[in-house]
């Protein structure tokens, strides 16, 4: 049975996580070597091998969340745009991809402002970030974003993988109540919104992110135990079912619509298992992770290797990722850091806090490189790289973490499209809603009749 | 029949549900009547005419008819019988006369005999109330709260699940959580729900029937030196603990646990590094030995709050073994800037290992009676039989013989694969009980096989939960079920209510139903400015205001002078430390010394310490009440109050000393007791840079007169806007509120609010004392709308307690009733009402008179019958309600 974290510490899985952790990365680097983790994928049934270079490869996209802005100097490339730029000081590890890499500068979350909304930027800057809307100030029950972009693709394709989407995040611990000068803390720990008042929360744990995706056990028992933890499942669902139907004819008016609520809800967990019934599960010859692993930088790399794994096995095609809550305040011990990242980030242009920032800027988009590099490794059906046929986001919805401005935000846009875009640009836009460049990634999602988002003006064309 | 009622005069008006159910009446009454009764008029419309349109033409009509439409209510121009008998109507004819606010004071009022006429006819005509069988109305079915959810559990599976924490929070409906109406269900609760159900399973219920042995030694037993204590001897009072322990001093604890058996154990070591919020540059180094034996060598450094966890596999002789924990500091003492310390959470000793010495788990009592056979059929049968109990306790009454074989065969399908348990199956099975909509919502059923009438009292089972829900926000316990069981609740309810009353768990009434009534729940969420506050208070706003704009305009001078583009510029509200201009330094020299001294006022914060104080302030003194069964006025007028050392200071009362809250008796001219002042209702009702006398007054009509205004019109300007018309000086708030009182729009609602608020004003918005705002002394006086003066706090208190005491009553019956039924109080609970405050006044207001008046009345012991399923499906029935909310608005 599933043990789950908030109430069981699983003291030794814990103890163990970092050895299993390089254990389990040990197995995939074994498996992704070879040419056999292919036989994996789906797509083999479906095409004759000879014609696999022919073969079309989906389109995934990904959103990776970093709090608290970055130090612009030491963010932004020198010169005009176009292909010969430098990379800056933050943005130095990403050398190696940057042939698949699109710096883009002039973009804008102007619902992130403080208008007649006042303080609370750290919370708007998360809540406004996918869904480009104004969010409610409000601390209670009555939250109200909007829907985030990846949901409306997902919407839209999501019945093509056995998961509409993923959810993830690297904060695992969530405060209760206020978060932000008085705006609930769903908005800082949910970059996805299925409806603007239900936000998808994100899975912290890898292991979870994995038995969900690919059953609990071994590799070999995988498959069975995932089938049987949905037999139980489905068996409860059953037992509760038939307790809500019974009850159901026994009453009338607003308690049936109450019941009503309850048996809705029901269905809908159902379709899901039933969906997860009739697609075929890929299962990757590896071991589980276990747990979340007692450091952040192992906590994210295993998160970013769930991400790979959910595209490489066409689990999904759209996901998000925090890589901390908006306005978290993590400390960084592990590069000399005891100030939390937050208090440092109100440098108030003391050069020793502005250094210390864009340390932890740095930092981030290391932890980025790894991902993506891996990505450019892990080749896709078609022959090409999984990151060529991605769209990540990598991004902040506030800009200068001091000032709290959100314009000219920080974003790169990682991996081909499919071939669609011509990486390895800094792109210089014209100030322009940063839901401009989701439609356009939306677009190359497959995704149809989508005219705005948010506070869209239109596509985003410079990234072509 | 209807025909012969003058059809042509039946018009219903489009939407009203609650006319349509009182026309089934009128109609069904008609039937009866239609042999006697010729012509056939509604009696209850003969009777307006007859007694009451009298009554009302010598009062009212010079507001309400003859073309005068006074709030929008005329008395003569009732299309047909049916619009004049509409109950939303007379609800408000009947509150506003009885609350004297009808009619006006300078008006003739109608004699107290008239009065009562028109009160009777109201109630047993227009609203058809029969006094001997009142409608006890129907309630939602309810789903378990946040709270009640954690308890239940508690009490169910033995572990505290936070469900605070876990589930999202819950929408109110009438000031309370408890509303069924307003409970609903989502996809996403329902799956957090089933993943609660899991995991809370997964905690309380073992899986196996044996384990290796397990003991937890507590922090606190580490002690210092040699003397620590024996593993039994436990106390160790004769050291002192040391615990938490500094960063920044060396120390060394220790204690001893006994090994009963020789073989292997596990040993699990928990230390939680304890910092502030802010950080601290504290190391230190921490050495964990055993028998003197180094396990564990490590530095710590600062964390805000951080749980470490080391594991050690020891093989162990039988006998006592000594584990020692030794801290040495890393860092000077005189680097440390916040406190940081080393707490030793815990050490889990788990062992023997080999599986001779296991024993059954703990909590394994709670759930199995015995170790399951190895025969199929015996499994069974004991499946049946623990599941069957299980879910008669978790649905709050039994449960048939076919829920307890689908759990068995739940069951069953899991302990039967290889591999599982026994006892996973059994608690495979206890997560669909926890998700089953018998357990998250509260099924009422009526006593009696076939109730014949339209309605019926509850069975016992419905009354236990809803007995325990209300006094303990929890599950029935044994007792109530017991009792429910062999039909004895209703005979022994007056006992069972004082055993209740007399349980720990009825805490939670006073915490739920107080916490919401005077809002005591917000005080600690409140945000409060003291710094604002405080200069308002000593008159000091300008300078304050002149500072921030002397150093705004001064940043502002620098930043353009240095020619920073917008891009690197610093945002005002972070620079704070820009230097070396002589102007700005000083400039900030005095900011921050206006920010430390506060005008050289007392450094008050309101603090979690003293909000906790205030909560609890009112608590303990609602408990009182409930507990000594004092009369309920007691809670606007008294001479005592509980307090600790903080927050007497606050008051300004001395001899007070130590933070624990105690009973105090007040001097004899002071103005607090009562609950109107405690600090809690007075923060709660001000805004957080001053009070606010409207949002005071608000509080006392809606909580305690029960006549709350409507909502204000839109677009008012804030009292600062209207600032502005003083020119030569900055307006106290009864200044700014008399421009509000002087425009008639406004006038009729603040007259009824401001001078009740304004009596209150020598409490800031932090409930300290006050003589002089804006360094004007404060004037207190005032005239309620219902005629009395006063001149104090004091005397308005005496007023409200003593000659509006039927008023209270009413509105704290209502309050309890609410919180009781989770439902608002209808037209037709008028009567039931009316019943309660009839039993306060001849039981001299006695809490025990609300609290049983409430549990015996007709709504909480009955249930309206389920209408015929077209009728109760009329969307109109809820718009009724919709229309009552709208009629007697809770907020402005």
């Amino acid at each position: 049975m599933n043990t789950n974290p908030m109430l069981n510490r699983n003291l030794a899985a814990e103890r163990h996580a970092s050895l299993t952790r390089r254990h389990f990365l040990r197995g995939l680097g074994a498996c992704m070597a070879l040419p056999a983790f292919e036989s994996l994928s789906p797509f083999k049934s479906s095409a004759a091998p000879a014609a696999a270079a022919a073969r079309v490869a989906p389109t995934r996209m990904a959103f990776l969340y970093v709090p608290n802005g970055t130090i612009p100097s030491a963010w932004w490339p020198e010169g005009e745009g176009g292909k010969d730029f430098a990379l800056s000081r933050t943005l130095q590890p990403l050398e190696k991809v940057r042939h698949e890499l699109q710096v883009i500068s002039g973009l804008e979350d102007i619902s992130a402002e403080a208008g007649v909304d006042g303080a609370g930027d750290h919370a708007r800057a998360g809540g406004t970030f996918l869904t480009g809307v104004r969010i409610k100030k409000t601390a209670g029950s009555d939250i109200y974003a909007g829907v985030s972009i990846d949901q409306v693709v997902a919407r839209q394709i999501g019945h093509l993988t056995r998961f509409p989407s993923l959810e993830l995040t690297c904060d695992a611990v969530r405060k209760a109540g206020n978060c932000d000068s008085g705006y609930s803390c769903a908005y800082e720990y949910n970059l996805a919104w299925r409806s603007p008042t239900q936000p998808m929360s994100p899975e912290p744990n890898p292991r979870l992110v994995f038995e969900r995706l690919f059953g609990i056990g071994s590799p070999g028992e995988r498959v069975e135990n995932l089938k049987r933890r949905q037999k139980e499942q489905q068996s409860i669902l059953d037992f509760v079912m038939e307790d809500a139907g019974a009850m159901e004819r026994k009453l009338n008016g607003r308690d049936r619509q109450k019941l009503d609520q309850y048996l809705t809800s029901v269905r809908e967990i159902e379709q899901r298992i039933e969906k997860a019934e009739r697609m075929p599960v890929i299962n990757p010859a590896t071991d589980a992770p276990a747990g979340i692993p007692p450091s952040y930088e192992e906590h994210i790399a295993l998160m970013f290797e769930m991400l790979t794994l959910a595209f490489q096995t066409d689990s999904t095609r759209v996901a998000t990722m925090l890589l901390a809550g908006e306005g978290s305040n993590r400390t960084f011990t592990e590069i000399g850091l005891s100030e939390g990242h937050h208090n440092l980030t109100h440098h108030r242009n003391q050069q020793e806090m502005i250094d210390k920032v864009k340390e932890i800027d740095l930092w981030y988009v290391k932890q980025l490189a790894k991902f993506l590099e891996k990505m450019d490794k892990t080749k896709d059906v078609d022959g090409r790289s999984l990151l060529h046929n991605s769209m990540i986001v990598y991004g902040s919805g506030n800009a200068d973490g001091n000032r709290h401005s959100h314009n000219n935000l920080p974003i790169l846009l990682a991996g081909g499209g499919g071939g669609a875009f011509k990486p390895g640009r800094f792109i210089k836009a014209k100030p322009a809603p940063l839901t401009n460049l989701f439609l356009s990634m939306a677009d190359r999602m497959g995704a149809k009749g989508i005219e705005r988002h948010g506070d869209s003006t239109g596509r985003l064309q410079a990234i072509g | 029949m209807i025909t012969a009622s003058k059809p042509g005069r039946l018009v219903i008006p489009r939407g009203s549900a609650a006319v349509r159910t009182l026309l089934a009446r009128l109609v069904a009454a008609l039937a009866v009547l239609a042999g006697s009764v010729s012509g056939a008029e509604i009696p209850a419309a003969v009777q307006f005419r007859k007694d009451i349109e009298p009554i009302l033409k010598e009062y009212c009509y010079d507001c309400h008819a003859d073309g005068e439409k006074k709030g929008d209510v005329a008395f003569d121009e009732f299309k047909a019988d049916a619009a004049l008998l509409h109950p939303d109507l007379w609800f408000n004819v009947l509150k506003n006369t009885r609350a004297g606010l009808m009619p006006p004071l300078k008006k003739p009022r109608p004699s107290a005999e008239d009065q009562q006429k028109l009160e009777r006819w109201i109630k047993y005509a227009a609203f058809g109330i029969d006094p001997k069988n009142p409608d006890p109305g129907r309630v939602t079915v309810r789903r378990l709260n946040r709270v009640e959810y954690r308890n239940t559990i508690r009490d169910l599976m033995g572990i505290d699940f936070n469900a605070e924490v876990e589930f999202p929070p819950d929408d109110t409906g009438y000031g309370f959580d408890n509303i069924g109406d307003v409970l609903t269900v989502s996809p996403m609760l329902l799956e957090k729900y089933l993943t609660a159900a899991r995991a809370i399973v997964s905690e309380a219920v073992p899986t196996v029937g044996k384990v290796a042995p397990e003991r937890v030694v507590a922090g606190g037993r580490f002690r210092a030196g040699d003397a620590v204590p024996t593993r039994n001897g436990g106390r160790g009072n004769r050291t002192e603990s040391l615990l938490p322990l500094s960063y920044y001093e060396a120390a060394s604890v220790a204690t001893v646990v006994r090994a009963e058996q020789a073989g292997s154990y596990r040993v699990t070591l928990e230390l939680a590094v304890k910092g502030n919020f802010e950080f601290d540059p504290g190391r230190c180094r921490v050495v964990f030995r055993l028998d003197g034996r180094e396990l564990l060598r490590r530095e710590f450094g600062w964390h805000d709050n951080k749980t470490f966890t080391f594991e050690f596999d020891e093989k162990w002789e039988q006998g006592d073994r000594r584990m020692s924990v030794e801290l040495e500091p890393l860092t000077p003492a005189d680097q440390k800037i916040n406190s940081l310390e080393m707490r030793i959470v815990q050490v889990i000793v788990r062992g023997p290992m080999e599986k001779e010495h296991w024993t059954q788990p703990k909590n394994y009592d709670r759930f199995f009676t015995r170790q399951a056979s190895d025969d199929p059929v015996e499994r069974r049968a004991y499946a049946r039989e623990l599941l069957g109990s299980f879910a008669t306790k978790a649905f709050r009454r039994p449960v048939e013989a076919r829920t307890s074989d689908r759990l068995a065969t739940l069951a069953e399908s899991v302990y039967s694969q290889p591999g599982k348990t026994f006892e996973a199956g059994v608690a495979h099975a206890m997560v669909a009980v926890l998700g089953s909509p018998r357990f998250l919502f509260r099924l009422e059923e009526p006593a009696g096989a076939f109730p014949s009438s339209t309605t019926a009292s509850v069975d016992e089972y419905s009354l236990a939960s809803r007995l325990s829900y209300f006094l303990w926000s929890t599950m029935p316990d044994e007792e109530l079920i017991g009792l429910a069981g062999r039909g004895e609740l209703r005979r022994n309810l007056a006992a069972q209510v004082k055993r209740m009353l007399a349980d720990g768990r009825s805490e939670k009434m006073i915490q739920n139903f107080s916490g919401q009534w005077l809002q005591t729940r917000d005080v600690e969420g409140i945000s409060i400015n003291a710094r604002v506050i405080l200069a308002r208070d000593s008159g000091q706003e300008r300078q304050m205001r002149q500072q921030q704009e002397e150093f705004r305009a001064l940043l502002a001078q620098r930043t353009n002078g240095l020619a920073f583009t917008n891009q690197t510029a610093l945002g005002f509200t972070n620079g704070l430390a820009l230097t070396n201009s002589a102007g700005l330094t000083n400039a900030l020299a005095r900011r921050q010394g206006f920010g430390n001294r506060r005008f050289n006022q007392p450094r008050v914060e309101l603090d979690r310490d003293l909000r906790d104080a205030m909560r609890r302030e009112t608590e303990m003194y609602f408990a009182g009440i409930v507990h000594d069964d004092r009369p309920v006025t007691e809670l606007i007028e008294s001479d005592y109050t509980f307090l600790n050392e903080k927050l007497a200071k606050l008051y300004g009362i001395t001899n007070v000393v130590g933070p624990e809250m105690r009973r105090v008796t007040l001097p004899a001219d002071s103005p607090r007791g009562g609950v109107l002042t405690h600090g809690s209702s007075l923060v709660v009702t001000s805004n957080p840079d001053r009070t606010s006398p409207v949002k005071r007054g608000l509080f006392i009509l809606e909580n305690f007169l029960g006549t709350p205004p409507p909502p204000p019109p839109p677009d008012i300007p804030s009292l600062e806007a209207s600032e502005k018309d003083f020119k030569d000086h900055e307006p106290t708030l009864r200044e700014a509120l008399q421009l509000h009182r002087d425009k008639p729009l406004c006038a009729s609602c603040h007259a009824r609010m401001d001078p009740i608020g304004l009596a209150f004003e020598n409490f800031n918005a932090m409930s300290m004392w006050r003589e002089k705002e804006r360094n004007q002394t404060i004037d207190t006086a005032g005239k309620l709308v219902t005629g009395e003066t006063f001149n104090s706090v004091r005397e308005l208190k005496h007023i409200l307690a003593h000659d509006h005491r039927v008023d209270f009553y009413r509105c704290l019956t209502e309050k309890l009733l609410t919180y009781a039924l989770g439902r608002g109080t209808e037209y037709y609970d008028v009567e039931t009402v009316d019943q309660i405050v009839q039993r306060l006044e001849r039981e001299n207001g006695r809490f025990s008179a609300l609290l049983m008046g409430v549990i015996e009345s007709a709504p909480f012991q009955g249930m309206r019958m389920q209408a015929t399923p077209a009728a109760s499906n009329d969307p109109t029935e809820k718009s009724g309600d919709t229309k009552r909310a709208a009629l007697n608005p809770t907020k402005p």
